[in-house]
This record gives C-alpha cells, sequence and structure tokens, in this order.
C-alpha cells in the first residue's frame, strides 16, 4: 500500500507544481513507482513541467464521472521505464467540478498500486486545496524565504492541524538564494523552520536551470551535478526514511590549484 | 399545609411556592390567598405590592412561570418583581464556572485561526501573525504574542490585557483597539493594557494595578 502525499503551500508561485514533479522523478529514478496527481484544475501545468502535455487523453474529471477509467487516463513517463504516471487535471472546467469524496476515492485506488502518490494542490486554500488534501496521509508544505509565503505556509498549516492527516506537516524551503541569506537579506532556514513549528523536511537552492529544464520538460533532479536537483533527491530519499543531512548554505570555496594559482595573481 | 405562603421582610414581601407541593395545588392556594387579601384590602400596608416569588428547590419552566404570571396579573394590586429559585441547571452551573475561571491556554494560534473563551485566559501558548485570541474576560499572557489579543468581548471595558505585548499587532478591550507600533512598547512582561476613564485604551505597567483597576487588585490579593 503506498502512501499518499499532498504537495501544498497556501500561496502561489512558490514551486509546488516544480516541487511535485521534481520529488516524484527523483522517487522514479530511485526505483519507486510514483503517480503524480494535478490537482489544479483549470490552470494544469503538471504536465508540462513534465514534458508530457501532448499524450493527455482524459483527466482527472473524466475519471470522477465516469466517462473513462483510472488505466485509461494515467500519463506514462517513458523515461522511467514504467516507474513514473501523471493523472492530470482538467483544463475547461473549474475547481468546484470536483468533490473530496471523488478525489478520495480516486486516491484510494491509486494507492494499492504505487509506492507514492503525490498531489499537487492548486494555491489557495477554498474548495481546491479542500480536495486535495481530502485523500493525502500526509502534506510537504513549500514556502519560500519570504516574509507573505511563510505566512501563508502558517495558515495552511494551522487549516492541515485542524484536520489533521495521518503525519504531520512537513516543510520544505524552496528558492534560497545563498548569497543573500549568507549575508543575512533573507529569512534564515531556522527562523522560518521554529516560526511554523513542524519539521524540516528539505531545502532547495534557488538556480537558473530550475527553469531552463523546465521550459524543456526535464525536471532539474536529473541532472546530477545541480544543486537544486541534489536539494531534491535529498527530499526524496528522507521521504524513504534515509537520514541525509542538510546542504550547505555556504557557497564552496574553489581551493584547487588553479585556484590558488589565479588568486596569486590576482592578489594585491 | 399552604402550597403558597406571603411572607413580610425587610425588603417588602415574599411569596413562597412550596416545593413538596404540586403546582396544579400551588395555584390553587395561590389563588385562595390572593381572594383573601382582596376582600380584606386593609390585610396589607402597601398599596401597591410587590412580590418575590420563590421556587425553593424547584426551577419553573417557561409555561409553568407563565401560568403563576397569569393568575397573579388578575389581581391589581400585585405584581411580581422576579421569580427564584435556590437551585440551577448544570448548564448554567457550568456556564457560571466557566465565567468565574481563569483558564489555561497552550497552543499555537496561527495565521487566520481565531480562538474564543470565556472567562479570564492565562496564555502560554504562541500566537503568530494573523492569529486572534478573544475572551470575555481578562488575558493573562505569558506566551509569545506576535498576532492580536483581544480581552472584555464584546463590550466590557473593564477589563485588561497583562502580559510582553511588545509584538502584538493588535492590542482589543472591548471594542477599543490600539495598533502596536515597533518599538512603542518596551520589552517586558509586566504591561497592562486597559481602557482609561476617557474609554481610550492605554498602556501601563503591573505596579500601578492598583490605581488601574482596583477590583482586580483586590481579588489577586494585593494590599
Amino acid at each position: 500500500m503506498g502512501k499518499a502525499i499532498v504537495i501544498t503551500s497556501g500561496k502561489g508561485g512558490v514551486g509546488k507544481t516544480t516541487t511535485s514533479a521534481n520529488i516524484g522523478t527523483a522517487l522514479a529514478l530511485m526505483g519507486k513507482r510514483v503517480c503524480l496527481m494535478d490537482l489544479d484544475i483549470g490552470l494544469r501545468n503538471l504536465d508540462v513541467v513534465l514534458g508530457l502535455d501532448n499524450r493527455i487523453i482524459y483527466d482527472i474529471v473524466d475519471v470522477a464521472e465516469g466517462r473513462a477509467k483510472l488505466p485509461q487516463a494515467l500519463v506514462k513517463d517513458k523515461r522511467f521505464d514504467d516507474k513514473l504516471y501523471l493523472l492530470p487535471a482538467a483544463q475547461n472546467t473549474d475547481k468546484t467540478a470536483l468533490e473530496p469524496e471523488q478525489v478520495k476515492e480516486i486516491v484510494d485506488e491509486l494507492k494499492p498500486e504505487y509506492d507514492y502518490v503525490l498531489i499537487d494542490c492548486p494555491a489557495g486554500i477554498e474548495q481546491g486545496f479542500m480536495n486535495a488534501v481530502a485523500g493525502a496521509d500526509a502534506a510537504i508544505v513549500v514556502t519560500t524565504p519570504e516574509i507573505s509565503a511563510v505566512r501563508d505556509a502558517d495558515r495552511v498549516v494551522g487549516l492541515l492541524e485542524q484536520h489533521p492527516l495521518t503525519e504531520a506537516p512537513r516543510l520544505l524551503i524552496n528558492r534560497i538564494r545563498r548569497n543573500m541569506m549568507q549575508d543575512g537579506s533573507m529569512m534564515d532556514i531556522d527562523e522560518i523552520t521554529h516560526h511554523l513549528g513542524i519539521e524540516l523536511l528539505g531545502i532547495i537552492f534557488d538556480d537558473d536551470a530550475v527553469i531552463t529544464t523546465s521550459n524543456q520538460g526535464e525536471p532539474v533532479v536529473m541532472e546530477t551535478e545541480n544543486p537544486a536537483g541534489q536539494g531534491y533527491r535529498n527530499v526524496a530519499r528522507r521521504l524513504e526514511g534515509e537520514t541525509v543531512p542538510l546542504m550547505k548554505i555556504e557557497e564552496q570555496e574553489d581551493t584547487g590549484f588553479w585556484h590558488r594559482v589565479s588568486s596569486w595573481f590576482h592578489r594585491g | 399545609m399552604q402550597a403558597a405562603v406571603l411572607r413580610g421582610t425587610q425588603n417588602g414581601y415574599d411569596l413562597v411556592l412550596k416545593q413538596s407541593a404540586s403546582l396544579d395545588q400551588i395555584l390553587v392556594d395561590l389563588k385562595a390567598l390572593l381572594e383573601n387579601l382582596k376582600v380584606d384590602p386593609q390585610a396589607l400596608a402597601a398599596s401597591k405590592v410587590s412580590l418575590d416569588v420563590l421556587t425553593e428547590d424547584r426551577i419553573l419552566t417557561a409555561d409553568e412561570k407563565a401560568r403563576i404570571e397569569q393568575l397573579i396579573a388578575q389581581y391589581p394590586r400585585f405584581e411580581i418583581h422576579k421569580i427564584a429559585a435556590n437551585v440551577m441547571t448544570i448548564a448554567d452551573a457550568v456556564q457560571l464556572r466557566e465565567r468565574e475561571n481563569v483558564h489555561l491556554l497552550s497552543k499555537v494560534i496561527r495565521n487566520g485561526q481565531e480562538v474564543a473563551m470565556t472567562g479570564d485566559v492565562l496564555f502560554l501558548g504562541k500566537i503568530h501573525e494573523g492569529g486572534k485570541l478573544r475572551t470575555t474576560g481578562n488575558i493573562f499572557s505569558m506566551g509569545d504574542v506576535a498576532g492580536i489579543l483581544q480581552a472584555g468581548y464584546p463590550d466590557d471595558e473593564s477589563k485588561l490585557i497583562m502580559g510582553n505585548l511588545q509584538n502584538a499587532q493588535q492590542v482589543r478591550i472591548a471594542e477599543q483597539f490600539e495598533i502596536v507600533e515597533p518599538g512603542q512598547l518596551s520589552d517586558s512582561q509586566q504591561t497592562i493594557a486597559h481602557v482609561n476613564d476617557l474609554h481610550v485604551l492605554t498602556f501601563g505597567k503591573l505596579a500601578n494595578l492598583k490605581k488601574i483597576n482596583p477590583k482586580l487588585y483586590n481579588q489577586i490579593g494585593g494590599i
């Protein structure tokens, strides 16, 4: 029996969809069977980030209303050899097209088949949020080191505490700029975690490659050297129960031979 | 034994309805009593008699009260001042206890959450920005407050808020409110927010509680 995890934030634009795609891909790379569910109905884009937008035949509303069977609507990601599937959102209806019970039914149908069902939640805390949370066992709250995102995350954590899931929500801090955090002009990781009072699942550094890879329909996690991809892989390992230390904020000083030689010329 | 007895006291007249008698019996006896007094206008000194109706250990329903009121209304010389019993319902008792007790509250009130209490509150938790705690009584805060506190909800200006209010967004007492500006209050656990004689919310120090709210000061054992 798999686990259903909702990825939510309250505020829009903090990276819920990117996070869903990357954690899903990272888990698939680790050999887990993953199904990604896009619940951002009306504004779907998880399919675009994964590069699967041209393969959609049926969507989640078709399944909920009985126009298609669940396996018909699932889109397979061929890169991962039967490990990664996407259940796309509908484009031409709004968020009220689904009821929480319908979502729960679909999640319960998916759970025995997959190790992880990742639910990409829409922004906001209305019906769409309620739908996304309905079938979940756990939650990942995504925030960025900005006060507005942290406030909304606080609101969402409050709502999750009112209707508790099986597991307590965990925090993912996205878009960290190393230089700004180092010179103290950005909210500190400890400060955010302490303020929200929930367990920290991981931190993701801001990186240009996140945008370029997403434009190409290839999650950044597939780039082995990229620090953002490294962050997502660490999160996936932590979800699997491994103990992985947090990545360091300090930028690694290049102390190789050529660096020392060149710094010798720059001296003075 | 009479089921309805009229007693004169220092403050007027008590009409005692015996607990052991049935309501029908009480109504019969009460009618007889009132008829008697009607016949003899000299029996009572006052021209208009105000009655405190005492029901002993019996709580009358609204319907039963109405029957008694109806009967007494037929005799213009008498009027009911109040109907009282020696007992109260458990629901009323619980409410009374709620109102009188100091409640301990130790939770995190997050952005957008509003916790409503009755009575005095000793707050030990955290209020995040955008969170709100309100109560009908006083608030004594030992927690971290970065949100909104409201005491004396909805309209009791005699209540106060005590604790470190430096980081609060707003402090409200009854209908008065104060937006706490950064640097306005000192980083002290001994700040008191209260409403003064001019109905303005102001801040004072715990050391001046005797002046600010003598009633509370006496209640908590100040000399």
